[in-house]
């Protein structure tokens, strides 16, 4: 995941940990560029912004220093920061959430105070910034299976949400593109000193992201084998000033690391010069945009990759929504570009979107219905009768068709009033007596999984039934009361079998 | 520069307590839904773990360990005997005080191929539970403090350290957990706080009432919602006359459904003449006590056995359940209560037997010198029978 709980520490609170920086021009207006950061990966539809933190986007010139094997880019003060840091709840009406306010510190010294989690956001008066900050649905699409090679996935962060930060700007007026275009972009979040705080040592950084995956898949590698995890020490650093003591170390574990993504088609694409010269560039940890180019779903990365390559590079680099960086690094990393590596989607759960704040709307939580019955029969007896996907004791369905056979099979349910629904079986397990399955269509429903299972219980047994999913076109209530009364009468029917 | 001033050097700044159970809550549901959706996926059922025990421990949120028992028993139905099964069959056990089960499903997890390193935390965790080899468990604690410097294992030590009676290394390894947390999670802080409560407060043979106020009060300031810190606080108030405070401390707790909430504050009401209310929150106590221990009696016997040797007022069931306690964990702790208890409940030949017993297991440990078994005979004249 790009970042996505990179590193032991940020166990302590989730909501430090930052999941993703993005840079792109504003859809609505190519005036004004967008920068956000996401943190709180997998969070939770209730999940609030931690008070203890500082967030900041930093920004700074940059230049190419260098191209082809002496790729170099240097980055310049003065440091251009958004910082963005959150209050306690405020307590509502009684009968109302409360809410959080936050504060945008912009590169000017102008502040806004601001209402979390409200979609129109808010502005400066003199209209240069625009901030928004709430859940939103995660855009990252990470589908592969990373440690096992180069398998394709589903989208492993399907119907997630993060915490977003966005804040979009007049570029012109912040920027100066003028004295050059280029510029290096970094998130971080740091602890709020206090008075009388943190005795004893500086507010240490808690996570900080460039570019996208320096610390899961290229620093923390999961098949260099024995190597020691680094990420917390990478995520210490100071962003533009890594710590000369440590940059062999970092610059060798990338070089490993890059060395062994290299490998993972079985065919070296690149030379130890060349893999030297990548891992230096991505130990230089930082996002690059040019803001008077084309920042597109496809630029991500190509300023780093067409000067390592010995070209100027044509777009403005950044990372939009909608980048599907994963594919885009990994086809660099693999195989030096020479052929595109497609994961198993290239959607993420929801598009960004046209209209500020550009990322999509929160995913809703899964719904759960959970049916449970005992009955007087064993376990073993109970299984033969319900424990076969394809079998037909429920007394609402009127046929069960099977296509295929074992894992990846499909039943077609034929119900007695009509309806008819398709359902796939991932994964069962007689002795355990349990099998899940997956809805294929029929059901009002997302991201619909289905699990049955027998338990002893006493002398006789306990059968449970349960799903989660997303409604889908009816309403929560509506597609519950359909899947619980549709598990409820299954299990009743088995009262009078045993 | 005062203790107090010395002792408030030592927190800071975290993330707001509601806030942070908010989004423990938050992440737990979203874990949960993870794990259903793909159960194999690597480190889904150890968040679900790791969330619920967060729950139990900090968000005064009891019903977590029956989802941590549901929990154990659908992971045995999809993924039966590998060793990561096992390493989290072993947790769950541990937390819920199944100190045998846990042993047994740590066995397999190391038969299974879970990493040594791992089998070896918990088994540390439920030696030191145990009161099992402890000179040994105190010195791989301080072997991996020494290697890790990692502030579970400062506390995990600081505990230990408590346990043996050197009380002031217990307490210069809690600050220095807190002077060296590099975080802003709260939890982690009110838990030392809570343990620096419970180490002037309760362990040290003579308590030192408002150093533990001290600290007992930082836990529930950092995290209002952590139960046991407001029980142990409201009690501090309630034996320095400060009934209103006691009541104030105890009452925004009364949700979360811990009968010691129920207990203690029965015994305030009580002590302020509110005698009909007091008697409903007992009986709102025994009744929950009574769930609690159906459910779980490993995890609550000695809890249950303070309350009914205390307002509970049924001796012979507190000694009942301060003996399953005692054949659970034979701590020194644990001894002391049953003998005191035995004492209270007039049964003097079980008191006697078990003071032997303790003296056996015990005798030669330099924390036995600080015991209720010798302090009690240096004190009173007569003392148990060692």
């Amino acid at each position: 995941m790009s970042d996505h709980i990179d590193g032991p520490r940020q166990i302590g609170d989730p909501a430090v940990d930052i999941t993703d920086l993005l840079a792109f021009t504003s859809p609505e207006n190519p005036a004004r560029t967008v920068l956000a950061v996401n943190v709180f990966p997998t969070c939770g539809v209730d999940a609030i912004f931690s008070n203890a933190i500082n967030h900041s986007i930093v920004v700074r010139r940059a230049k190419v220093a260098g191209i082809g094997e002496a790729t170099k880019f240097e980055t310049a003060d003065p440091e251009i920061r958004f910082s963005c840091r959150f209050e306690a709840l405020e307590r509502g009406a009684v009968d109302r959430k409360p809410v959080q306010r936050g504060i945008f510190t912009f590169p000017d010294g102008q502040t806004l105070r601001f209402l979390a989690g409200n979609e129109k956001g808010a502005s400066t008066p003199d209209g240069a910034f625009r901030v928004y900050a709430g859940m939103r649905s995660d855009p990252f699409i990470l589908a592969w299976l990373i440690p096992a090679g180069l398998k394709k996935f589903q989208n492993l962060l399907f119907n997630d949400n993060v915490l977003s930060i966005v804040v979009e700007f007049d570029t012109q007026r912040v920027l100066d593109p003028g004295k050059g275009s280029l510029f290096a972009v970094i998130a971080e979040t740091i602890p709020i000193p206090r008075p009388g705080a943190l005795v004893g040592h500086e507010p240490p950084r808690m996570d900080w992201v460039g570019r996208p995956e320096n610390t899961n898949m290229r620093l923390n590698n999961p098949r260099l084998t024995g190597a020691d995890d680094i990420r917390d020490l990478w995520n210490q650093q100071t962003p533009f000033a890594i710590d000369e003591k440590f940059r062999p170390l970092f610059l060798q574990r990338m070089k490993d690391s890059l060395a062994e993504w290299d490998m993972r088609d079985g065919k070296q694409d690149w030379t130890p010069s060349a893999l030297a010269v990548n891992a230096s560039m991505f130990v230089d940890d930082f996002l690059l945009m040019d803001v008077a180019k084309p920042m597109t779903d496809t630029s991500h990365l190509e300023i780093e990759r067409s000067t390592i390559n010995g070209k100027a590079y044509q777009t403005g680099g950044g990372r939009t929504v909608d980048s599907d960086v994963i594919d885009i690094l990994m086809t660099w990393i693999v195989n030096r570009d020479r052929e595109f590596l497609e994961g198993g989607t290239t959607k993420a759960t929801k598009p960004g979107t046209k209209t500020f704040p550009y990322l999509a709307s929160p995913n809703l939580d899964l719904q759960t219905v959970v049916e449970t019955i005992d009955v007087g029969a064993a376990p073993d007896k109970v299984w033969e009768l319900i424990g076969q996907f394809g079998s037909n004791w429920h007394p609402l369905i009127a046929e069960i068709r099977l296509t295929g056979t074992g894992l990846g099979q499909l039943r077609t349910i034929e119900t007695v009033d009509g309806k008819q629904i398709i359902e796939r079986l991932e994964a069962i397990d007689n002795a355990g007596r349990f099998y899940r399955y997956t809805n294929v269509s029929g059901l009002s429903v997302a991201n619909y999984t289905g699990m049955l299972s027998v338990k002893p219980n006493g002398v006789g047994s306990s059968v449970e039934w349960r799903a989660q999913f997303l409604p889908n076109g009816q309403a929560t209530i509506a597609v519950k009361t359909i899947v619980s009364t549709l598990f409820k009468v299954g299990l009743d029917s088995l009262k009078s079998r045993f | 520069m005062t203790e107090a001033a010395v002792l408030d050097c030592e927190c800071f700044q975290t993330t707001d307590g509601e806030i942070a159970i908010t989004n423990l809550n938050s992440a737990r549901l979203r874990s949960w839904n993870r794990f259903y959706q793909d159960p194999q996926r690597a480190g889904a059922a150890e968040t679900v773990l790791e969330h619920e025990q967060l729950t139990a421990q900090f968000a005064g949120d009891l019903s977590a360990l029956g989802r941590l028992e549901a929990f154990g028993e659908q992971l045995g139905r999809l993924d039966a005997f590998s060793s990561r099964t096992m390493m989290i069959q072993a947790q769950i056990a541990s937390a819920l005080h199944r100190f045998s089960d846990a042993r047994h499903y740590l066995a397999q997890a190391s038969l299974g191929g879970a990493p040594s390193a791992d089998v070896m935390r918990v088994l540390l965790n439920v030696d030191q539970a145990c009161g099992s080899h402890l000179e040994e468990v105190l010195d791989e604690r301080r072997r991996i403090v020494a290697k890790s410097g990692r502030f579970e294992d400062r506390v995990a030590l600081g505990a230990l350290l408590a346990d043996v009676g050197e009380f002031n290394d217990a307490d210069e390894i809690y600050r220095q957990a807190l002077r060296e947390y590099r975080d802003v999670s709260p939890f982690p802080v009110a838990w030392v706080c809570f343990q620096l409560g419970m180490l002037w407060g309760e362990l040290v043979p003579e308590p030192q009432l408002a150093r533990a106020e001290h600290w007992y009060r930082k836990a529930v300031v950092g995290l209002p919602c952590y139960v046991r810190a407001r029980v142990h606080l409201a009690e501090i108030c309630s034996a320095t006359g400060r009934a209103r405070e006691a009541e104030a401390t105890l009452r925004p707790a009364l949700a979360s459904g811990d009968p010691e909430v129920s207990w203690r504050l029965a015994d305030v009401l009580h002590a302020e003449g509110s005698v009909g209310e007091a008697a409903s929150h007992l009986e709102a106590a025994r009744s929950r006590f009574e769930e609690l221990l159906d459910k779980h009696l490993l995890a609550f016997a000695d809890h249950g056995a303070e309350f009914y040797i205390g307002s509970g007022g049924d001796p012979s069931r507190a000694l009942e359940l301060a003996e399953i306690n005692l054949k659970n964990r034979p701590t020194l702790r644990a001894f002391e209560q049953t003998y005191t208890i035995a004492l209270g409940a007039g049964e003097t030949d079980v008191a006697n037997e078990v003071s032997v017993r303790a003296t056996k297991c015990w005798g030669n440990a330099p924390a036995f010198q600080l015991s209720s078994f010798v302090q009690g005979s240096l004190e009173t004249g007569k003392g148990a029978a060692a």
